[in-house]
């Protein structure tokens, strides 16, 4: 979704933000941890299959319209890439929701955190919460339907920080790699993460 | 982006669980969302009126509510038991503004449990939505006090982002309205209902009885 577009749009209601949370920890009552992080897998899944596939002909062009919001892989959140293949999220999609709970409902029930663990443990280490599985898998679900020059694009969490501040960054085995193929170093990941909610890369397959 | 991801699996949940079992987890969630915003008490209903024109009550969580103070609802005395509130903007209409641009079209699903709710619980329903915050209103209504008396929720009439209307007939009776004053009503509104006094002895019901 193009950015001019978002703004137009305006917030999304806090009811229906609340009540999202409401339906996965209802799920996460029934189903326990490992049931809940199926499903919001797969509703993050779904959702980016649900998208239209993508094409461009170079990277730069890719870059463009990712940072212009038009990519699928961009539509729900506002990013800029400080390189060719590091992304950066100022602020999480899910942070306006996480707020309307809080003030609302209270403090942000365990479940969210504990499916983080078991996603952490069995799928990849990224997530601090709920919200992280669903945006991390779909970034990976949407990046899947982008072809640049005929190659599919990939997607890798590096780290991102929730609205109440807890933070996850990439196992330090991974990290070097991951800061490599972003083009930035330690020193400038940390910069980055003083103002903004999530760094991630993407790169050609 | 997780309102829109719960739209995509409309479709999935229908498949996975029916139709009946969509409306159960979405009345479920209304229910949910009830029980956990917590206990309110009003002196009287100007209180009542100040709070939710300042966001302060629970019902504020779908938006900007006005208060049609033009529209109280009084009992067979012809004493002030409730008042006829409206909200600006459907709860759903961000959401498929967003869907629009960014999925596409609205699964068929959304529809299909909207139909079955209005066939099977009441036929109040535009969309699937409907099922979450009607159940939400009337379930947090029971929380609240008004002078000590508890209130009820009752759902009046309702405007979909298809254009489609809902008219509760029988509740505008109940309560006295006539039901093309409130349809009126929805040429600037998404949706209006009636918060009043929990087993008000109202002039529509007795004659109606």
């Amino acid at each position: 979704m193009h950015e001019e577009r978002k703004a137009q749009l305006g917030e999304h209601n806090p009811f229906v933000d609340v009540a999202a949370y409401l339906f996965l920890e209802d799920i996460g009552d029934k189903q326990g941890a490992a049931g809940m992080n199926n499903y919001l897998m797969s509703l993050a899944s779904s959702l980016a299959k649900s998208m239209p596939k993508e094409e461009y002909s170079s990277w730069d062009d890719f870059i463009d319209s990712l940072q212009k919001g038009e990519s699928i892989i961009s539509a729900f959140e506002t990013v800029r890439c400080p390189t060719n293949n590091c992304v950066v999220t100022q602020t999480c999609p899910f942070t306006r929701g996480w707020q309307e709970y809080t003030k609302r409902i209270g403090e942000f029930a365990g479940i969210h955190k504990e499916v983080a663990e078991f996603y952490n443990a069995t799928v990849k280490p990224g997530a601090v919460d709920s919200q992280c599985i669903i945006h991390q898998t779909f970034r990976s679900a949407a990046s899947e339907r982008i072809k640049v020059g005929g190659r599919p694009v990939r997607y890798a969490q590096v780290e991102a920080v929730t609205p109440n501040a807890d933070d996850k960054r990439a196992p330090e085995e991974w990290l070097p790699i991951l800061l490599e193929k972003a083009g930035i170093t330690e020193t400038e990941l940390n910069m980055t993460m003083r103002n903004n909610d999530c760094v991630w890369i993407l790169y050609p397959d | 982006m997780l309102d829109v991801a719960l739209v995509s699996l409309i479709k999935n949940m229908s498949e996975k669980a029916g139709i009946e079992g969509a409306i159960q987890y979405w009345s479920r969630v209304g229910e949910n969302l009830a029980k956990r915003i917590g206990e309110e008490a009003y002196m009287g209903w100007p209180s009542f009126n100040v709070a939710l024109k300042e966001g302060r009550t629970a019902y504020s969580i779908e938006g900007d509510v006005v208060a049609l103070t033009d529209l109280a609802i009084t009992d067979v005395d012809g004493d002030v038991v409730g008042y006829i509130y409206a909200l600006e903007t459907c709860v759903f209409t961000p959401t498929i503004e967003r869907i629009r641009y960014s999925v596409g079209e609205i699964p068929e699903a959304d529809r299909a449990v909207a139909e079955e709710y209005n066939n099977t619980v009441q036929n109040t329903a535009v969309c699937n939505f409907c099922v979450i915050h009607q159940k939400f209103r009337s379930e947090v209504s029971k929380n609240i006090t008004v002078e000590n008396q508890p209130l009820e929720c009752v759902q009046l009439a309702n405007r979909g982002f298809r254009g489609d209307t809902k008219i509760a007939i029988k509740s505008l009776e109940k309560i006295g309205i006539n039901p093309e004053y409130v349809r009126s009503l929805l040429r600037n509104y998404a949706c209006v209902y009636g918060i009043l006094m929990k087993g008000a002895r109202l002039r529509g019901k007795e004659e109606a009885d």
